[in-house]
């Protein structure tokens, strides 16, 4: 790996992780465990666009782990991973179907896969499909958190691409 | 072009999907789980969603009451007890509030209660 | 230099992390010595009605101590039971009677009240309320002249008390009905906590007294029943370490052969059920005998005195639903009660001081 490819991707990091701590300090604005913004997968969007899954994947990792080394909720990580993982896999796959100028149904997918694999994780924990109940909520609050940031991405990559 | 369209569609159906689905978990009656109890000791739990239409008879000190399951919903259907206050009751339809009948010490609840109490 | 500096910070991070998940670890611990604590329950059927128990404790010892005192209680202090101490009392034909202290203490503390609602509450009401067969079953209008008779043998203020013994004037009954319940409770309460019980509720036939709060630290939720539709709930009361008792003329009462529905709260003003417009009244304080009777004297008198009342006094808070559906809460109580979903569209008014 080249070290300009390197820097390119440890400043992706380091802004994916501002972007978490900073979502962090945000009120939840829906008071159900693992409902949020997702503001740092802009980045992930971005990178996936730009690099290829290994790259966006390693990212991603460092990102989680940092992230919850950073807010000391180390389950959190574990839910992380399980997410982030399946999401970067499934917006893999579905790259190539999509044009520039729908960019935000990737993220919404990405969303969707994020939710799934965390409930995964959740049942794997705590040993119940009890948690698969939530699995509707968090769709629906992640499609429209996957559209936000979807857009956010789609902007980003579209300019980024002009220069 | 085409497959746009399909994953635009794929996405619309996940989504309704999910909000009926929450919105369905949302009103589903969250207390289907009823005790049956006579005299403070646990006659029955019976699951009112599975159970099929039947007629429970509940005796004590040789006093009867009928309960009918119908439509997954539970009710005193006869008493033998002076003040028929259970039979009047109807339906039990609040989590929080039980089926009584004091002469013959029978309680119909929910099992999950949606209040820790009832005052009455 | 350049690698000290990278473990440096590597070390900072990792203790940031640490910090919190210490903090966590520490609360588990004490988490778990509360663990032995669990949820123990008690049912029974006393005093004419049914009773429940929660207390968190470690084992079924204060539950067996509580049942033993309503049972004991019961004994005492039951109008119907032959040969309670209220019986001995009623049946005493003007002779003094010498009383436990138990009994005595509370029918002195009833007598304050009495005295305190300036009669909406008297325990001498037990002629009429027998007359009217609310307390055989025997349900019967009774005729004005009897009814006008038997008011000259309602007075609180001729009951006497001394140190440890009660005098009746002949031809008068007394009734604990409006207050044992609430002193019933107040005993298992402070029985509790010197059981070192934090978080117990109990239900006295719908008298419900609280405990602390839950072992979560929230509130208990206390379901308060629609007084015109008996079998559904109008609304949520969030509570902690109170009271919280309801007069209501639905919990007994019967249909005259005139058609007119007569409620088992009799007014010792006139000796006549109660019929004001008020459906129920829910005390909520810190102390059961209190708010149980002030729920039966607050129906009585009507709402504009019951409110003055709550006015004049500051030791209770309460809820008055009317025939017509509409619900008076004041001022201390509103953020605590909530009305549940079908009853949102119901006329909600809040008293100020």
């Amino acid at each position: 790996m080249d070290v300009r490819k390197l820097t390119k991707l440890s400043l992706l990091t380091s802004i994916a992780l501002v972007i978490f701590v900073i979502e962090l300090r945000l009120p939840n604005i829906v008071p159900i465990p693992g409902v949020k913004l997702g503001l740092a997968n802009i980045v992930t969007v971005y990178a996936l666009y730009n690099y290829g899954v290994r790259d966006t994947a390693m990212i991603c990792v460092v990102r989680i782990f940092l992230g919850s080394l950073f807010s000391g909720n180390l389950m959190a990580m574990l839910f992380g991973f399980g997410g982030s993982l399946l999401c970067i896999l499934g917006m893999s796959l579905l790259k190539r179907a999509v044009t520039d100028k729908y960019l935000w149904l990737l993220s919404i997918f990405g969303a969707v896969f994020h939710n799934i694999g965390q409930i995964a994780v959740a049942c794997a924990v705590m040993q119940t499909f009890a948690v698969i109940g939530y699995l509707p909520f968090l769709i629906v609050t992640g499609c429209i958190a996957g559209l936000f940031t979807g857009i956010c991405a789609q902007l980003l990559i579209l300019r980024m691409k002009k220069r | 072009m085409k497959k746009t369209v399909f994953l635009i569609t794929a996405c619309a159906v996940v989504f309704l999907a999910s909000a009926v689905i929450s919105v369905v978990m949302l009103n589903a009656p969250s207390g289907d789980i009823v005790k049956i109890k006579s005299d403070g000791e646990l006659l029955y739990t019976i699951d009112l969603s599975k159970s099929p239409n039947k007629t429970i008879v509940v005796e004590y000190n040789g006093k009867k009451n009928t309960l009918e399951i119908k439509d997954h919903k539970i009710r005193v259907l006869e008493a033998d007890c002076p003040d028929k206050v259970c039979v009047n009751a109807g339906w039990l339809d609040s989590t929080a509030i039980p089926i009584i009948c004091l002469p013959n010490k029978l309680i119909i609840e929910y099992e999950n209660n949606d209040a820790d109490a009832a005052a009455r | 230099m350049r690698k000290f500096v990278v473990i440096f910070v590597c070390c900072i991070l990792f203790f940031c992390g640490c910090a919190d998940s210490a903090h966590e670890s520490a609360s588990d611990i004490s988490a778990a010595q509360s663990d032995n604590v669990s949820l123990h329950t008690a049912e029974l059927f006393a005093m004419d009605t049914y009773m429940a128990l929660k207390a968190y404790c470690a084992d079924d010892k204060p539950l067996n101590s509580a049942q033993a005192i309503i049972e004991m209680l019961e004994k005492e202090l039951s109008v119907t039971l032959p040969d309670s101490d209220i019986s001995r009392l009623n049946n005493a034909q003007g002779e003094k009677i010498e009383l436990n202290c138990d009994c005595v203490e509370l029918i002195k503390n009833a007598l304050d009240l009495c005295e305190r609602t300036n009669g909406a509450l008297d325990i001498t009401i037990y002629p009429i309320l027998r007359e009217w067969g609310f307390t055989t079953g025997d349900y019967k209008i009774p005729t004005p002249e009897n009814i006008r008779s038997l008011l000259t043998n309602v007075n609180y203020s001729a009951v006497w008390a001394a140190e440890n013994s009660i005098q009746l004037p002949s031809g008068y009954m007394i009734d604990l009905g409006a207050v044992a319940k609430g002193y019933t409770s107040d005993k298992i309460i402070s029985l509790f906590k010197e059981n070192g019980i934090t978080s117990a509720i109990i239900s006295l036939g719908g008298n419900v007294h609280a405990l602390g709060s839950k072992p979560d630290g929230s509130a208990w939720k206390i379901a308060l029943t629609d007084p015109n539709l008996p079998q559904t709930y109008i609304g949520n009361l969030e509570i902690v370490d109170k009271a919280v008792i309801t007069s209501g003329s639905y919990e007994r009462y019967f249909t005259g052969d005139d058609g007119t529905r007569y409620c088992h709260i009799i007014s010792p003003f006139d000796g006549y059920p109660v019929n004001n417009g008020i459906a129920s009244v829910t005390v909520i304080g810190d102390s059961g005998v209190l708010c149980d009777a002030l729920s039966t004297a607050l129906f009585v008198m009507g709402k504009e005195a019951a409110v003055e009342h709550w006015r004049k006094y500051c030791d209770f808070e309460m809820i008055i639903i009317t025939d017509a559906g509409e619900i008076t809460v004041t001022e201390g109580i509103q953020s605590n009660f909530s009305l549940s979903r079908p009853y949102e569209q119901n006329k909600l008014e809040v008293i100020y001081r």
